[in-house]
């Protein structure tokens, strides 16, 4: 992700920018066009290099009106993707997978990094009410929104009340499900510090554990509302217990591995990041390891076991420069649009009673934490963001509920393309407004080419 | 194999490459020109071992298409300095005739004995004569850099082969863009040959010009990256689709962004660095792929280029002579220390296997293979002799170079 700060572009630079932008749009468009073999097969390769290209500078055009980077990504994945040029199409989006995966591992890594002792420490009381009152009541509130919408959604047309709440509670579960990716990318771009950064980070990466166990619970109290003769059994619990604590020691091991590696070694950490993301990850699958967890475990344990964090920390900011814009171009590129163009009334009828209750349940857990008056008005800013999380988990909902599950997953890829382009913008304007944002210009940093060294 | 595995083995070899790129190490360690992961590639490929399966190496298409593609850009980017010294414009223009002067010789004799001896086609023919010149008209600069550095040289000779082994990158890259042009299945079929092969080198100085551009004025290095593959990807994902040559749309981004740039020598220094990491996967990638199992006359092919080549070489040293008096001693071995080829003919074969597979292509692939080998064994010692007798090789190795990303000699 690219630095927030820098030498300031002057408005000659900006219209170099613009007119490359359109031209490498409008170059590739046009060969697409002529050329209509090629359109639907641009190649994994030039899709990357557009979405790399055109990210980077879409992001620099959105920085003049002050959006943040990461909608720059977005923008020109949206743009160039199966849904407005066509210049990268469903395929190339799902050949791109392995840059996911490569992303999501370095998020969690450094989101394990980021989170120090002391600093959970300063924050465990606002953590910890903000983590009841957020789960208990958004979860409370926005099922009870969808109960009310109920009879707008084709998918439970001829359910019972009953079976409805079922599925208005999953969808309850699902709102309360955070971005890590889209505030990890925000906290890089503004290398934003105090109370609201601190906490957001501290909060996101925790409640990535908190629903997890959620949606356990909460799939296994719809089951017997949703499914005639379902019970309620303790067998997801189980396996949900192995595989928390499976992720946790498996990240520590890896976690130790890693900080010897930075002390013993400390060299080519592009390569070993690059090995680690993409062989761990599949490797995490294959014996049923929460892969965000074990990474998050990682960098916890290399950050506030070793000395070694902030080279780690460098090492991923240098490799995700690149990775990152890749990462949120494809998700912008994967971004249903004539989708959201169907549901988009009630999808944004729910996203804005979610913001709402994170916004009111932010205000809550706040007061009663006694937090700092920043953290009470700007507290919620980054909990409005979803993207790959949510997403995930509304695939689980789909294979556990088969019967209404593509209904559901088609709103919650509304709701999520939603959240994912608002949430952002929100949470960068919280932190430029509470002063947080580091506006001085960085001391010229070294390139990629060092974390291969 | 398991693609994930392969994968990592990849990772390791790059790792292993990034080690390769300090001064200290390319000393003492590793051979220049990385033959060893040649053969470890086809040692563990499908003609021994089988470890790794002919489909798994087919699957990794578009990491040795992106990996050639790169080393195109290094090359284009380090063309023009050796170390802090830029190369004179007449060793630049002789490097370029002697390499054109090989190729010739060596397409010339592969033509006429495939006329004559073989039954491939006209087509095939022309591409396997074109293709195996390229392939021979380079001189590793690596295996130059490794003796020098090895043994202390320095002095006029040790310049002019440093030069002439940088000058023999252009024509290759370039003239590569021709022969893909040529080869029927190319895009752009109403445009003329000349034309097709010029979109190829266009593209990339219009890519270079762009990057430039781009971060020419409020330099950040933090976007340098972004805008540096970009641009490269999207000229060989671009030039790989029309069917012309990525290998020379790099190349040609790498050398107008150098020229046009005033941030040439942060560039530089930003991508050599990652030519080692990337060669070595390519390489024994490029290992996996080699066929031996060919029809007779292919090998007998593959062989005549090499005496062409060797003979060619011994005549550009011969060449040489009259005109450079620091070689006029040492014609012979400065001729045959010219022989070592490396990254960028296998590059080359691989950029034409992706593009025409099938028997031609593996009898280039394999005498880039070869061709590495034989320049290994006789280049290096050929090149120390040819530097002793010209009085270049000093009594000590001088201390390690300091700067650790340097792939030039010290200066």
């Amino acid at each position: 992700m690219s630095g927030h700060g820098g030498a300031k572009k002057t408005a000659a630079t900006r219209a170099i920018q613009a007119a490359s932008l359109v031209l490498t749009f409008g170059v590739l468009y046009g060969v697409t066009r002529v050329t209509p073999e090629l359109e639907s097969h641009l190649g994994t390769v030039t899709a990357v290099g557009i979405l790399l290209l055109a990210g980077t500078l879409m992001s620099e055009l959105l920085e003049t009106i002050g959006l943040p980077h990461l909608s720059g990504y977005l923008l020109a994945g949206i743009i160039g993707g199966p849904h407005v040029l066509h210049l990268v199409d469903h395929h190339t989006v799902l050949e791109l997978s392995p840059v996911n995966t490569l992303a999501l591992s370095l998020i969690a890594l450094a989101g394990g990094a980021e989170l120090r002792v002391d600093t959970l420490r300063s924050v465990a009381r606002s953590l910890a009410w903000a983590t009841l009152i957020q789960s208990v009541l958004v979860l409370t509130l926005v099922s009870g929104t969808f109960l009310l919408l109920a009879r707008y959604l084709p998918f439970v047309q001829g359910f019972s009340f009953k079976q409805i709440l079922g599925v208005a509670l999953l969808w309850g579960v699902l709102a309360v499900s955070r971005s890590p990716s889209a505030c990890l990318g925000i906290l890089s771009q503004t290398r934003a510090k105090g109370p609201v950064a601190t906490f957001s980070l501290a909060f996101i990466m925790l409640s990535d554990v908190v629903v997890v166990i959620l949606v356990a619970t909460i799939m296994m109290l719809a089951r017997p509302l949703i499914t005639p003769g379902g019970v309620i059994s303790l067998d997801d619990f189980n396996v949900l217990g192995h595989e928390i604590l499976g992720s946790i020691a498996v990240g520590v091991t890896l976690g130790l591995g890693l900080a010897l590696y930075l002390r013993l070694v400390g060299r080519q950490l592009l390569l070993v990041l690059l090995a680690i993301g993409f062989g761990l990850s599949d490797t995490f699958n294959y014996i049923h390891v929460d892969s965000l967890l074990a990474f998050l475990a990682a960098g916890f344990v290399v950050t506030n076991l070793s000395n070694q964090g902030p080279q780690l920390l460098h090492a991923i900011e240098q490799t995700g420069s690149v990775v990152f814009v890749v990462f949120f171009a494809t998700a912008g590129a994967h971004l249903d649009i004539p989708l959201l163009r169907k549901l988009w009334p009630i999808a944004v009828t729910l996203c804005g009673s979610r913001a709402v209750f994170t916004i009111i349940a932010g205000r809550i857990s706040s007061r009663i934490a006694q937090d700092a008056p920043l953290l009470r008005r700007w507290g919620w800013s980054s909990l409005v963001s979803q993207a790959g999380l949510a997403l995930g988990l509304s695939t689980v909902i789909v294979k556990a509920f088969p019967t209404f599950g593509e209904g559901f997953r088609a709103l919650a890829i509304a709701a999520v393309a939603i959240n994912e382009m608002v949430g952002p913008i929100l949470f960068k304007f919280a932190l430029d407004r509470s002063g947080e944002t580091d506006t001085h210009e960085p001391e010229a940093r070294p390139s990629l080419s060092d974390a291969a060294r | 194999m398991n693609p994930v595995a392969f994968l990592l083995g990849l990772l390791v070899l790059a790792y292993l490459g990034s080690i390769l790129v300090g001064g200290r190490a390319i000393r003492g360690f590793g051979l220049p020109s990385g033959a060893e992961y040649l053969v470890l590639g086809f040692v563990l490929g499908p003609q021994v071992l089988s470890v790794v399966s002919r489909s798994l190496v087919d699957s990794f298409q578009p990491v040795v298409l992106v990996g050639v593609s790169w080393l195109g850009l290094v090359l284009g980017v380090s063309y023009l300095r050796v170390g802090t010294r830029r190369v004179p414009v007449p060793h630049l223009l002789g490097g370029i005739a002697l390499s054109a002067l090989v190729s010739a010789a060596v397409s010339t004799a592969v033509y006429f004995g495939a006329q004559h001896f073989s039954k491939l086609s006209r087509l095939e023919t022309i591409a396997f004569a074109a293709v195996a010149g390229l392939i021979c008209s380079e001189t590793t600069r690596h295996s130059v850099r490794w003796v020098v550095e090895r043994h202390g040289a320095k002095g006029p000779l040790a310049d002019i082969a440093a030069d002439t082994a940088r000058a023999s990158a252009l024509f290759s890259s370039l003239a590569l863009s021709v022969v893909n042009a040529w080869l029927p299945g190319a895009a752009l079929p109403t445009f003329t040959l000349v034309e097709r092969a010029l979109v190829a080198i266009v593209l990339g100085i219009v890519l270079g010009f762009t990057a430039a551009l781009l971060l020419g004025r409020e330099f950040r290095r933090d976007e340098s990256w972004g805008i540096l593959l970009g641009t490269s990807l999207l000229g060989t994902g671009a030039a790989a689709r029309l069917n012309l040559s990525p290998l020379s749309t790099t190349f040609a981004m790498g050398l107008t962004l150098v020229l046009v740039s005033r941030h040439r020598a942060y560039f530089k220094a930003m991508a050599t660095p990652t030519e080692k990491p990337v060669l070595l996967p390519v390489v024994l990638l490029a290992g996996a792929m080699v066929n031996v199992r060919l029809p007779l006359v292919l090998l007998a092919l593959v062989g005549a280029a090499l005496v062409a080549k060797l003979m060619a070489r011994l005549f550009c040293g011969a060449l040489l002579s009259l005109s450079v008096p620091s070689v006029q001693n040492a014609r012979l071995e400065f001729g045959v220390g010219m022989l070592s080829s490396g990254a960028l003919g296998l590059a080359v074969a691989l950029a034409f296997g992706v593009r025409h597979p099938g028997a031609v292509s593996d009898a280039v692939l394999l005498l880039a293979a070869v061709g590495v080998l034989v320049g290994e064994w006789l280049g290096p010692a050929a090149l120390r002799r040819a530097l002793t007798i010209a009085g270049e090789i000093g009594p000590e190795v001088p201390p390690p170079a300091s700067e650790p990303g340097s792939l030039e000699r010290p200066t």
